[in-house]
């Protein structure tokens, strides 16, 4: 599953805002580098920086300093537009509060970064449909988010995150939001994601549960990244 | 490349709030309606004139016009048979009313038909089956259109009842105008054509002409023929161009229909208020849906594109509902607008409204660029923040937070500019009004601070009034000021145009009525029935003026005459005044030597001017004015300018005794009397209704009632600028309907986790109705000051560079007061609905994420 491509390098990542007339460091000097196919957690209190750095990662924001490299792309250079247009192809987002439009359904919504990148062929919409199926989803294609459950909203994000082929997926606490059978459904359909789909993930979350299906696992502490070595540390 | 679900999002978004989308649309749709009615009343009712004034003028290039409008017809006769001029046709023409099942003014046409076919084809072709010998005749018959014959009820052979100056008339319809093209039928609708001899004899003047149509061709021109035509006409008449005429009358009514069509872009510029504050609580309100987006790669450009096609969808259903709404409005403002040229200016009848194309693309262009405008910063508002903060919803009120300094230092600014443009020297009436629009832009900057320090002070007064809920509601809308401003601020300009206008109707008022009581010092007051109430050129018959000024009982007859003239390079209002006894004067004077002013006004060449006559033409006192009189062109000493609110045209008064010198004409247009001390003042009039008897139809009023009939005609003239300022109000109020709606409704969960709380429906209605009554008593009490600058700017600035007038500001505190009012029910009035659906809300669905 691993493989030693890597697809993500961010180095010397730093991060800071300025609130009235002080500066607050939220990420110092980071670095950090995604391989092929693996699944990274991220963990992390609430508040430590971990959806900072999934933004820039994603590009949503720009650093204060560092790099952020995927493959010969340096994004920290490309212009906001650049950004977007590059998140759009090459990225999938998974968010704690599932975040689906709610002016869409839930096919629509599994649609739209595709359509967003061109129009919808037959094969693609096709293969939305599966992914829907997949996610156990195919009998409310043309429901409106606000009659799903939450657990069902996560899934629609979730279909929504692969649907378009990303090279990577960020997730931002993806079972925060739910209910621990509903978190273990999600859990499983992740699962399912890395090891039958190969996608490489980035997870941030505070859920042991997922660190058990993590390649690898980072800690993010008042700005820094380390790795932990052993899954026992991690649990601890 | 915008996604089509990005669209089919955006549509759905619209169509699932479908109250706000459609007071939006309503709002946009006022707002055109008002600004496209008033065009439509205001170009139909210079196209019935222009139509009339062609139709009339036909094919004449030029004229010749006597000094007083009048000409011997010995003229016409020398011009064609001395100076051999032959393309030359003589016409008489005047007004007439006519009563019976409708009541109107008929034009009346007198010309000669055996040299009327190159001038007036309509005429022209009629002659073919006409009985000319019938025709020319001796007894009165005339031409209508059949059209016309048909709307007054009338056939041929029948007789027409008609009144001129107050002497009744009959006319026989003789036969009808026929072969005439659409446009001239609409141009005929008030016009009677009669023969020339038959014009003379109703218009009380044998031998005399209004005017001696010519066609000149433009070789004759270079050939010389006008200045050799020029050189021989005798020094008291004038050649003319054919259209300086109605070039003329343009003039009269220009400040006039400025005027209208600013007030209507008011009504436009409260419809963009409402536009602004519906599309940035859309923005708000889907600022997690947009940071979704956003997250998801949607551009920028997608979201501001997607923003901007949305208020293009309501600015385009809204104009195309305020298109045809201003067609039915302008139905109706049309009467208005005619009915107020009639009273002030000249007869005007308009039958129909005309569908310019021009007036539908300025609508259209202002309804969807003013919604288009009015979205600008909202969509830029969604698009320029960062993607994280598009997922906060307090960015919005952190920005308004922090935008705070920087609105009052804008809003000093346009205070400056406008100060500036206000003093700036200059009679523009777009820069006045540009002025207006920085007031208002000024207020509207101002009112979130504003309402900040407001709600802070009225916060602990709530808190005692209504405990927690109180506190809130004060609390609730400092919190929200990105919406709330926005709608305090379209609720205090509408409220604030309805106090300037009312203050600057309510002081033009006062001001006249202190006018007319210092001016109007006769008893009774006696004219002939005029076909424009203020100018009265209709005259009475001398054996009459002789009778009434033998009455006894009366210490003092003084006869006004009104006749049109021509002095320097233009046509004015000449008033013919006998000179009253002793050393006062009725008037009161702006310029000028008021102590040897009777003397010399009574004997010597020196007139007075009216205050807008001096404005208009900048003359003043110690000036020369060249009137060309039946002696040749005089030059008159301006001895004074008077205050005068009769005419923003403008009048020269001139003394009977000095006209007698200059002009041949005797008749005079009313007479005022003054009774003897212990003559009843009512038995006086009674005597002089015996006096007059059947011979011709007089008003015979006392001082109080003409001094009332006069107020009613002012009153009249301005019913429209008070329909209006109702319109802006009613927009005003849709604006804050939705402002409040679309508050109250984004607080939705807020709500939901109060009751949730334990508030219970009762005190959510009290906090919605206190929220919305706080709003209205800020927007009420902030318009109070914009009033009175918007009523000073009207009064002293806007009414003097359009008519010259001085007025003094003069209201009452209750105008005040009503606005206060108002904008508070207005505002509780809105609030009701958000109220009722808030206090009804399930919180368990508001408390749902999505």
């Amino acid at each position: 599953m691993s493989s030693s491509n890597s697809i993500l390098n961010v180095s010397g990542l730093s991060k800071s805002f300025v609130e009235g007339t002080q500066e607050r460091v939220v990420l110092d000097n980071l670095s950090l580098t995604l391989r092929e196919g693996e699944l990274v957690v991220l963990l992390g209190r609430s508040g430590s920086g971990k959806s900072t750095l999934l933004n820039l990662i994603s590009g949503l924001d720009v650093p204060s300093a560092g790099t952020v490299q995927f493959g010969d792309t340096s994004l920290s250079t490309l212009k906001e537009e650049d950004r977007t247009l590059f998140r759009r192809k090459q990225i999938g987002f998974i968010f704690q509060s599932f975040n689906l439009i709610p002016t869409l359904t839930v096919l629509e919504n599994v649609l739209l970064p595709i359509e967003l990148s061109g129009t919808v062929s037959k094969a693609e919409e096709s293969k939305a449909k599966h992914i829907l199926d997949t996610v156990g989803l195919g009998d409310r294609m043309n429901s409106f988010p606000d009659v799903l459950s939450g657990g069902e909203q996560q899934r629609v994000a979730i279909a929504r995150a692969i649907a378009h082929d990303p090279v990577l997926i960020l997730a931002d606490e993806p079972t925060g939001n739910l209910d621990f059978e509903t978190a273990q459904t999600v859990l499983e359909l992740l699962q399912h994601l890395i090891h039958d789909v190969n996608r490489t993930m980035l997870i941030a979350t505070h859920d042991r549960e997922i660190i058990e299906l993590a390649d690898r696992v980072f800690t993010l502490q008042r700005g820094v990244l380390k790795e932990l070595d052993a899954e026992n540390e991690a649990l601890n | 490349m915008r996604s089509s679900l990005l669209w089919r999002s955006s549509v759905r978004y619209l169509f699932t709030h479908p109250l706000l989308t459609g007071l939006s649309i309503l709002g946009v749709a006022l707002g055109v309606a008002v600004v496209v009615g008033i065009d439509f009343a205001n170009v139909s009712s210079e196209r019935a004139f222009r139509l009339s004034s062609s139709l009339v003028t036909g094919t004449a290039t030029h004229q010749i016009v006597g000094a007083g409008n009048e000409l011997d017809d010995t003229l016409y006769a020398e011009l064609r048979v001395e100076y051999g001029f032959r393309k030359a046709a003589p016409v008489v023409e005047g007004y007439a009313s006519y009563g019976g099942e409708s009541e109107g003014t008929l034009q009346v046409l007198g010309v000669d038909l055996l040299v009327e076919s190159s001038f007036r084809s309509f005429i022209g072709g009629a002659q073919s089956s006409l009985d000319l010998g019938q025709f020319m005749g001796p007894s009165s018959v005339g031409l209508l259109s059949e059209e016309t014959a048909l709307s007054l009820g009338i056939e041929l052979g029948d007789t027409l009842k008609i009144n001129i100056s107050g002497i009744p008339h009959e006319v026989v319809l003789l036969d009808f105008v026929r072969g005439l093209s659409d446009l001239d039928r609409q141009a005929m609708s008030n016009l009677l054509v009669v023969d020339i001899g038959t014009a003379q004899r109703l218009f009380s003047g044998a031998g005399k002409l209004s005017r001696i149509d010519l066609i000149i061709s433009p070789e004759e021109i270079d050939q010389g023929r006008l200045s050799s035509l020029e050189n021989w006409l005798p020094s008291n008449v004038r050649l003319q161009k054919a259209s300086s005429r109605g070039n003329a009358l343009d003039q009269m009514t220009k400040a006039f229909t400025l005027n209208l069509q600013a007030l209507s872009l008011l009504a436009l510029v409260v419809g963009m208020f409402l536009i602004y504050n519906i599309m940035t609580f859309s923005v708000v309100q889907r600022a997690p849906t947009i940071g979704r987006f956003r997250a998801l790669g949607v551009t920028q450009k997608e979201i501001y594109g997607t923003i901007i096609s949305e208020s293009l969808i309501i600015g385009v259903s809204g104009t195309v509902l305020g298109l045809l709404g201003g067609v039915m409005l302008g139905n109706g403002l049309v009467n208005l607008v005619s009915q107020t040229i009639n009273d002030l200016y000249f007869v005007l009848e308009v039958r129909e409204l005309t569908l310019a194309p021009f007036t539908l693309l300025k609508g259209a262009i202002l309804g969807v660029g003013m919604t288009l405008v009015a979205s600008l910063l909202p969509a830029r508002e969604a698009t320029t923040a960062a993607t994280t903060t598009v997922l906060r919803r307090s960015s919005d009120e952190t920005r308004m937070a922090a935008a705070l300094p920087r609105l009052i230092w804008s809003s000093l600014g346009a205070a400056v500019v406008a100060l500036l443009l206000l003093v700036a020297p200059g009679k523009s009436l777009v820069i006045s009004y540009l002025a207006l629009l920085l007031v208002l832009l000024s207020f509207a900057l101002m009112t979130p601070p504003a309402v900040t320090l407001c709600t802070r002070w009225i916060r602990p007064i709530l808190g005692k009034m209504g405990g927690v809920v109180g506190k809130m509601a004060a609390r609730g809308v400092e919190t929200s000021l990105s919406r709330t401003g926005v709608a305090i601020a379209a609720l205090m300009i509408a409220i604030s145009s309805t106090i300037g206008v009312g203050v600057m109707v309510e002081s033009f008022r006062g001001t006249v009525d202190q006018w007319l009581s210092y001016t109007l010092s006769a008893d009774v007051y006696i004219s002939p029935p005029s076909p424009v109430f203020r100018r009265n050129d209709a005259t009475i018959i001398q054996d009459v003026e002789r009778d009434i000024r033998a009455l006894d009982g009366i210490s003092g007859a003084y006869a006004v005459r009104t006749a049109r003239v021509q002095m320097n390079d233009f046509q004015n209002d000449l008033i013919i005044v006998d000179p009253r006894p002793g050393p006062t004067e009725s008037y009161r004077f702006k310029e000028g030597d008021i102590t040897s002013l009777p003397e010399r006004f009574a004997s010597d060449n020196v007139v007075k001017i009216s205050e807008p006559f001096s404005y208009r033409h900048d003359i003043h006192a110690g000036d020369t004015l060249q009137i060309n009189t039946d002696n040749g062109r005089i030059p008159f000493e301006v001895a004074a300018v008077y205050f005068d609110y009769a005419s923003d045209v403008g009048a020269v008064m001139i003394s009977r005794n000095v006209y007698n010198r200059h002009f041949d004409d005797p008749f005079v247009s009313g007479i005022a009397l003054v009774a003897s001390p212990g003559t009843d003042v009512d038995n006086l009039i009674e005597r002089v209704q015996q006096v007059v008897g059947g011979r011709q139809e007089v008003f015979i009023r006392s001082n109080r009632s003409l001094r009332q009939a006069s107020l009613d005609v002012f009153d009249r003239t301005f019913t429209i600028t008070q329909v209006l300022r109702l319109l802006a109000v009613l927009i005003a109020f849709v604006g804050v309907l939705s402002a409040l709606m679309a508050l109250q409704l984004e607080r939705g969960k807020e709500l939901a986790i109060m009751r949730a709380n334990g508030l219970t429906p009762r005190q959510v209605w009290l906090y919605v109705t206190t929220q919305t009554g706080l709003m209205g008593l800020l927007a009420g009490l902030f318009a109070v000051p914009l009033g009175l600058i918007l009523a000073y700017v009207l009064v002293f600035v806007i009414n003097k560079r359009s008519f010259g007038w001085t007025l003094q500001m003069d209201y009452s505190p209750d105008v005040l007061l009503q606005a206060v009012v108002l904008a508070i029910i207005a505002a509780l009035l809105a609030g009701i609905y958000p109220a009722m659906k808030m206090a009804s809300a399930n919180p368990v669905s508001a408390l749902r994420e999505d």
